[in-house]
């Protein structure tokens, strides 16, 4: 324990240089600047700054590529409170309670809210990546393929409490996502599936031309049609902060979205989406009151932010331990140490550790910066709200649009954005939600690639998916959840909450 | 880097002089040079390519603009090439080798041996076979005579199928006589994963590894470059092994066809000399590839030589598209 | 007539799940001990197909809305419009360069859908292509097509 404390000295000694300082607030400050505007990912950003970083230290640099991602994940929520977008994929869920506190008057408190339980997230992880990093490396490579296809059955139940309502909806939404995701090229067998003999389809459909398609575009579409003069948003707008019954109803859930986003962060292919889904299936699943999720309840918006916050802590465990990135943003902050040739593996702690310190340092003072950042922006964004909707939605269209070309400089991806959001325009008028076919979209594709080389490496045995222990788990957990979902007495309560709904 | 005005100075006069062809190879280059690298930018090859790109266009007197096309694992930028750009020299494309393997896969758009002017061959990356470091394999032989006792139960990770790694594997398994079994994960990052975690018994990848041998948690069988590594000494290349074999999924440069030699001969050089320039060395070094350089006749007739030893092993593999 | 939607929206689910169901089967649905390419695929649309054919009961037995009811007192052609300028907008994007087909995309969604007064419409239509194209290009140093302004 000393000699962490002293190390942890150490790494602020590093962080509090001043060009270092500065380092991590230009990150985060692109970070937010990427997270706010829709489609740009921290990864774009991230990988066109990766040479500018090279004139610096590697501190420096490498500093403030952490701190884009981040800051971007803090930033990715403002867009699904106020409009509707997910500002990135993590961000999906933070859009149906979000959204709907936006239209009752209350964006303040949620984008309050999101800010500070993801400074509350983002610092408890930080805190945990000190203590328990070393140790839980070993739980990154634990998981096998079967062990994953195991997890994406369990991801995948978590339908059964995300949505409200018509639950054969939510599971021809998430089955059809699920089908989209296996577009491209066969990872087993290098067949082309579904491609149509188009080239661009080869690696398939991308996340985010699917997300600003299916949540931004229809949105934009959904509302046009009616009178526009019509302010979308209710014009009064109440306090900007959360209130003492907000922060009672959400300290719980932040706590638990903060454990569960940390541990998802960790696995290699888990990540952020998936944590931010399960987060707030969690709450649904355990709160007194299910009806309110979907129609503005706070903890729909503090849980998976906690969630994907803490989630961008966990993920830098098996990078720094490991040199094994569990993501693609991570893969490039590793091409950020090589370039200042740095190998981040298992002897970086101690080759290196002022670097390694001081980076974790940094994600302290990065996540104060950010909340100093975040919350006197939050008057300035629901301003944007008083804009006249004739206004704001072509710039609404205007940044969805570049936001989606930029992530790939692909115009093909701008016409994917726009079919999606006619189809997502279309599921609102007959009443399907987008939000499953996101989480089948993400888990389908892992869960048939992981079954398959499960099998291959099984030799066609199924029953090693029940004789690995953590694979067990995660299927029997998945069975005890499907049963307590179809119990009588649940059933009765969704089966009210649906007429409620419908009526 | 590029300043607008005079962009836009070169592209008024490119368009005022049309048609003097034979003046235009003289006097090549007159306006900046679009390269499309098919990666997404910060990768390593794109900063690979961006370093020999500058250097580059210093010899050439004309900026060599950098025109990120993903997509298709690499084919999208070359083929848009083939199909719509002019062979006038200013649109160049980065060529990786989907773009011969690919149209063994499946039915493309392009005709690797005919639709590209090949102009220069310039590097490759580092593969290796890995194991876990306290596993019973300390090396290669010991793998092949596991693979040789209990046929197929070698089971070895690479970061997906069809690529030069799973090709690769393969074609070491033929010549040895054993059967592997193919496990395709998605990347390479899970790759290294599997084999610390146990779950494959040894992985083919690029060099992602290295930090982990070097703490001892994973151990390096064989490298598949031409010469062993500065950092592995002691690791046996493929040849040491006793095959003829170099694996590096090497890259190059080309244009649509039908180029003017002059021109080809111009971009070659520069190229060349960016290769050889120290400063690109190092990027090289930092990013584990290695130069693999062909001149413009060597590069042609490289890739016929390719495409029918890779024709082999993709229709042993059962990856060749059905003839239609 | 009455056109039951819900009716149509499982005749649409329908058809996708019978794609996939011939799809599936071409690539190969192989075993469940050997899963081929096609077989999520193939299984996705029987998924599809059980689920649908459930919607395709419910629709007849509840109260049906008629397909007309969705659009009531909807302007369905301003979201023609609008898709049909944002395709406009794709095709003609690496061919004019950004700055130069960005203005006119603002210009058609200010003012056709909901008509903003000119003397508003072509400052913001100038200055967000402007702002967009200086904080992506020069800020975040973000490639965007450069069109003949290079």
């Amino acid at each position: 324990m000393p000699e962490i404390l002293a190390s942890v000295g150490q790494g602020f000694g590093v962080a509090l240089q001043p060009l270092n300082l500065l380092a991590c607030f230009i990150g985060v400050f692109i970070g937010t600047l990427v997270g706010v505007l829709p489609g740009i990912g921290p990864i774009s950003a991230m990988s066109l700054l990766l040479p500018v970083t090279l004139s610096g230290t590697p501190e420096a640099g490498i500093i403030m590529m952490a701190g884009i991602y981040y800051g971007s994940m803090y930033g990715g929520s403002t867009t699904s409170i106020l409009v509707n977008i997910p500002g990135e994929a993590a961000s999906v869920v933070t859009c149906l309670d979000g959204h709907q506190m936006a239209r009752q008057g209350r964006a303040g408190p949620a984008l309050g809210m999101a800010a500070l339980s993801s400074f509350i997230a983002g610092t408890l992880a930080i805190i945990a990546l000190m203590f328990v990093a070393p140790a839980l490396s070993r739980v990154a490579i634990a998981f096998g393929p079967a062990e994953y296809f195991s997890l994406m059955v369990l991801g995948l139940t978590l339908l059964a409490f995300l949505t409200q309502g018509a639950i054969l909806k939510s599971l021809i939404m998430a089955t059809a996502g699920g089908v989209i995701g296996l577009i491209g090229l066969d990872s087993i067998t290098a067949q082309p599936r579904l491609t149509f003999d188009r080239l661009e389809l080869f690696d398939g459909i991308g996340l985010v031309p699917l997300v600003m398609g299916l949540f931004g575009v229809a949105e934009v579409l959904t509302n046009i049609e009616r009178r526009l003069s019509r302010d979308v948003i209710a014009a009064r707008i109440g306090s900007l902060l959360p209130t003492r019954d907000d922060w009672r109803a959400s300290a719980a859930p932040i706590g638990r979205g903060t454990v569960l986003g940390f541990l998802l962060g960790i696995l290699p292919g888990g990540g952020a989406v998936i944590a931010s889904f399960a987060a707030y299936a969690l709450e649904r699943r355990f709160s007194r009151d299910p009806g309110r999720f979907g129609r503005g309840a706070i903890e729909g918006v503090a849980a998976p932010e906690a969630a994907n916050n803490a989630a961008a802590g966990g993920a830098f465990i098996p990078l720094m331990t490991l040199g094994i990135p569990p993501n693609v943003v991570m893969a490039l902050l590793l091409g950020a140490f090589v370039v200042h040739g740095l190998q981040p593996g298992p002897l970086m702690m101690t080759q290196n550790a002022g670097l390694f310190w001081g980076i974790v340092a940094s994600m302290y003072v990065g996540n104060v910066m950010l909340l100093v950042l975040n919350l006197p922006l939050i008057g300035m964004w629901v301003q944007l709200l008083r804009l006249p909707y004739n206004l704001l939605f072509p710039l609404i269209l205007l940044f969805s649009i570049v936001g989606v070309y930029a992530s790939q400089n692909n115009v093909f991806d701008i016409y994917v954005m726009i079919g999606f959001g006619l189809f997502g325009y279309l599921c609102r008028k007959f009443g399907y939600e987008p939000a499953p076919m996101v989480l089948g979209f993400v888990l389908g594709p892992m869960l048939e690639n992981n079954l398959r080389k499960a099998l291959i490496l099984s030799q066609g045995e199924l029953s090693g998916f029940l004789t690995r222990p953590i694979s067990a788990a995660c299927l029997l957990l998945a069975a005890a959840l499907l049963v307590s979902a179809t119990l009588p007495t649940l059933r009765r309560k969704r089966d009210a909450i649906a007429l409620e709904e419908g009526g | 880097m590029v300043s607008r005005r005079a962009v836009l100075a070169a592209w008024i006069l490119g368009a005022a002089c049309p048609g003097a062809t034979a003046v235009a190879a003289q006097d090549y280059p007159t306006k900046p040079i679009t390269l499309i690298v098919p990666w997404t930018a910060g990768g390593s090859t794109d900063i690979t390519m961006r370093a020999m790109a500058e250097v580059a266009a210093k010899h050439l007197g004309q900026p060599i603009v950098i025109d990120n096309r993903a997509g298709g694992g690499g084919t999208v930028g070359p083929a848009t090439m083939a199909a719509t750009a002019k062979p006038d020299g200013y649109t160049l494309s980065q060529i990786p080798v989907t773009v011969f393997r690919l149209p063994l896969m499946q039915k493309t758009s392009w005709d690797a041996q005919k639709d590209f002017t090949y102009i220069i061959h310039l590097t490759g990356y580092t593969f290796g076979i890995i194991a876990k470091g306290d596993g019973p394999f300390k090396t290669f032989g010991d793998m092949i005579a596991f693979a040789k006792a209990n046929p197929g139960k070698v089971t070895y990770g690479t970061p997906g199928a069809g690529t030069s790694l799973h090709i690769g594997m393969e074609t070491i398994a033929a010549r040895q006589g054993v059967k592997f079994t193919h496990v395709p994960f998605k990347g390479n990052a899970e790759t290294n994963a599997a084999v610390l975690g146990g779950h494959t018994m040894v992985a083919a990848d690029s060099s992602g590894w290295k930090p982990l041998v070097q703490a001892g948690q994973l151990r390096l069988l064989a490298v598949w470059t031409a010469d062993r590594l500065k950092d592995f000494p002691d690791v046996p290349t493929l040849r040491d092994l006793g095959m003829p074999y170099v694996f590096d999924s090497p890259f190059g440069i080309a244009g649509p066809k039908g180029m003017d030699p002059k021109i080809v001969a111009k971009i070659h050089d520069a190229f060349k000399k960016a290769l050889d320039d120290p400063g690109v060395q190092a990027t090289l070094t930092k990013y584990d590839m290695v130069v693999n350089y062909k001149n413009s006749a060597d590069y042609a007739k490289a890739i016929d030589e390719n495409i029918a030893a890779e024709r082999q092993i993709i229709e042993q593999l059962g990856l060749a598209r059905a003839s239609n | 007539m009455r056109i039951n939607a819900q009716a149509v929206a499982a005749a649409f689910w329908l058809s996708l799940a019978a794609f996939l169901i011939v799809a599936g089967r071409d690539l190969g649905i192989g075993s469940a001990s050997e899963p081929g390419s096609g077989f999520l695929v193939f299984w996705g649309g029987v998924l599809i197909a059980l689920f649908a054919a459930g919607m395709a009961v419910e629709s007849v037995r509840g109260a049906p809305e008629s397909l007309a009811s969705l659009w009531k007192g909807a302007r369905a052609d301003r979201v023609l419009i609008v898709s049909a300028a944002l395709a406009a907008y794709a095709v003609s994007l690496t061919t004019l360069g950004f700055l130069l087909a960005t203005p006119p995309l603002m210009l058609v969604l200010l003012r056709v859908v909901d008509p903003v007064p000119w003397r508003q419409a072509v400052p913001i239509a100038l200055g967000a292509t402007l702002v967009v194209w200086w904080v992506l290009a020069r800020l975040l140093a973000i490639q965007l097509p450069a069109g003949p302004l290079g």
